[in-house]
């Protein structure tokens, strides 16, 4: 599967050059559209571009980004990092959180907080992310507090003379795109967790487990939760594309220069080297991903093989 | 008829047919999440209606960028648009896309599904696992690939890409569900005498698929909505149609946030947006409660 995986990511990605292609021409003169052409190896013919490809991939080559023209590598180097920061952060709380509140609003299902915590679920399970972020842009920028822009000022060097005064100012900006993040996919999380729980909680063998004499929290811990939890990993390893797809709006809208943020930034400068380490990238994450799910799975599940 | 099993599944598919109808209607106003959700629907249907037929279309005419005033309910935009007057007529566009995108998405999804799973085999595992790659790759990611290739320009264009991102999943559950019945006696039944393939699909395993598909299709309107406004607002939208996701694209670039007293230009489409999804997700919600029996114990 790895392996179709990679293919289809390659075919997809010849088919991006064929249709933006021509857009590309910002240029005056002719002669300086076919230098650049030609630079960007678009001259080749089809066979060519992938052979060069394939090669160039395999020995380390990533090209230089078209608009920044510097190597795709360091572009990407740091964006990788802040994504890594912004989801790192963002997940921790995401799942930790949803699967609290999801816990809780379980137990007292049909109660006044289960009630609020599933409103909230919902409410926040259809919001389009990005206009959530603005909204709190509209919110706390105009009290002046924290920033909505980049990561440090501009002005500062990047972050590894690490002082504690940038470490502040990082975090300063990180707080709305994490809040907007966390908020936007915790409802989801929160809302299958409960479903989930109820589910289980329904079921005979957890009268079995009351009967027997045991208290509400080790029936929880011995009985439900473990069951529960299954459906819920497979069902956030699917997912972490949806918060993938979040934290890329919540890039744009911050201006917080993550991969998101130069994905979508590469799609409107159509540039392509950029794009291919991107989706090589996000093709490679998505099957680990997905490998980690499987491996999570098999750990909980004791009825599970390893195929 | 010489054979009717009955099963907790056919009982589901009874209650969508047609003498059935009234009596699913009816459970499902009972719910409150029916009652609200369709309420909501109806009322965005109506403004949609309303703002098609009475209501003049947003001519760049007036002031530009003005502040919300009794004349501009929302204020302008910057083409001078009264944005009420664009939320309004934004509607009918967000909601067409939305439900035809379900439409494309419903259709391809439940076609894949149900061939998938009735010819089983290397076709089923051929095209289970191209359903894979596009259920591993971001839908964000997935959308803007599809839009770069197909082009987004055009509201077609958009509707059949927010339509491609989204069948994989109906198609999973579809096919599941296909392979559970395939094996049920009634389908045995129908075999042993002489049914063609075509009809045991169509008269037997097709209906008993609906109830299942219903709820998700609903939600998957929602999810639509939702993703036209994201392509739109990328930059990725439809540029001859007034649709919610263009408004929020258009009131981003003016920077709108951050100048008080103009943020209604973005904090509008956005409740409207919100309030439609919330109420499809109540319809979902409560028509999943009515059709599968097993969750009304709660």
């Amino acid at each position: 599967m790895i392996m179709l995986l990679n293919f289809a990511l390659f075919r997809i990605m010849p088919g991006d050059p064929a249709q933006l292609m021509t857009p590309h021409k910002p240029l005056v003169s002719d002669y300086l559209y076919w230098r650049n052409v030609e630079k960007m190896g678009l001259n080749d013919t089809w066979p060519e571009q992938l052979g060069k490809y394939f090669y160039q991939t395999f020995t380390g080559n990533w090209g230089v980004s078209f608009t920044y023209e510097r190597p795709v590598i360091e572009v990407m180097g740091d964006a990788v990092t802040w994504s890594l920061l912004l989801l790192g952060v963002s997940s921790i709380l995401t799942f930790a959180g949803g699967m609290a509140l999801g816990k809780i609003a379980a137990r007292r299902r049909g109660k006044a907080l289960d009630v609020s915590i599933t409103g909230f679920g919902l409410f926040f399970y259809g919001m389009p992310i990005f206009w959530f972020g603005i909204v709190l842009m509209v919110i706390f920028v105009a009290q002046l507090h924290w920033f909505p822009a980049a990561l440090p000022i501009t002005s500062g060097v990047k972050p590894f003379p690490l002082t504690a005064d940038k470490v502040w100012d990082i975090s300063l900006h990180m707080v709305l795109p994490a809040i907007t993040l966390t908020v936007g996919s915790i409802a989801g999380i929160v809302l299958i967790m409960r479903n989930s729980l109820v589910d289980v909680l329904t079921e005979d063998y957890i009268t079995t487990a009351y009967a027997k004499g045991l208290s509400e929290k080790e029936v929880m811990k011995r009985h439900a939760s473990p069951n529960a939890r299954l459906p819920m990993v497979t069902t956030i390893a699917m997912d972490t594309a949806f918060i993938l797809g979040g934290a890329f709006q919540v890039e744009w809208v911050f201006s917080y220069r993550g991969i998101g943020w130069e994905t979508i930034t590469a799609i409107e400068y159509k540039d392509y080297p950029m794009l291919q380490f991107i989706f090589l990238i996000g093709g490679v994450a998505v099957v680990i991903a997905n490998l980690l799910a499987d491996l999570i799975l098999v750990k909980l599940d004791p009825r599970v093989e390893i195929i | 008829m010489v054979f009717t099993p009955i099963s907790p599944i056919l009982a589901d598919k009874v209650a969508l047919s047609g003498k059935n109808a009234g009596r699913t209607l009816d459970l499902f106003l009972k719910t409150w999440m029916g009652r609200i959700g369709l309420a909501i629907i109806l009322f965005f249907v109506i403004v949609a209606l309303v703002a098609q037929f009475l209501m003049p279309p947003a001519i760049g005419s007036a002031d530009r960028r003005m502040l919300p005033s009794s004349e501009h309910l929302f204020g302008t935009d910057q083409d001078g648009k009264d944005i009420f007057s664009r939320i309004a007529h934004g509607t009918g566009a967000s909601l067409t896309i939305g439900f035809v995108a379900m439409a494309i998405s419903m259709g391809l999804g439940t076609l894949v599904g149900l061939a998938s799973g009735y010819w089983g085999g290397w076709r089923d595992e051929v095209i289970m696992r191209v359903n894979d790659v596009f259920l591993s790759i971001p839908w964000l990611v997935l959308m803007i690939v599809i839009a770069a290739i197909w082009g987004s320009q055009s509201i077609g264009s958009v509707i059949v890409v927010i339509g491609l991102t989204g069948w994989s999943t109906t198609a999973r559950i579809v096919r599941s569900q296909v392979l559970s019945l395939k094996e049920r006696q009634f389908v045995e039944r129908a075999k042993a005498i002489g049914s063609g393939e075509w009809h045991i699909i169509r008269r037997h395993i097709f209906p008993n698929v609906v109830p299942l598909i219903f709820a998700n299709a609903i939600l998957t309107i929602a999810i639509s909505i939702l993703s036209e406004s994201t392509l739109s607002f990328l930059g990725l939208g439809p540029q001859n149609v007034e649709t919610w996701g263009r408004i929020l694209e258009n009131a981003y670039d003016e920077g709108v946030a951050l100048i008080p007293g103009r943020s209604l230009f973005i904090l509008m489409p956005g409740i409207c947006i919100v309030t439609v999804v919330l109420g499809f997700t109540f319809i979902g919600y409560a028509m999943d409660e009515v059709l599968n029996p097993k969750l009304r114990r709660r």
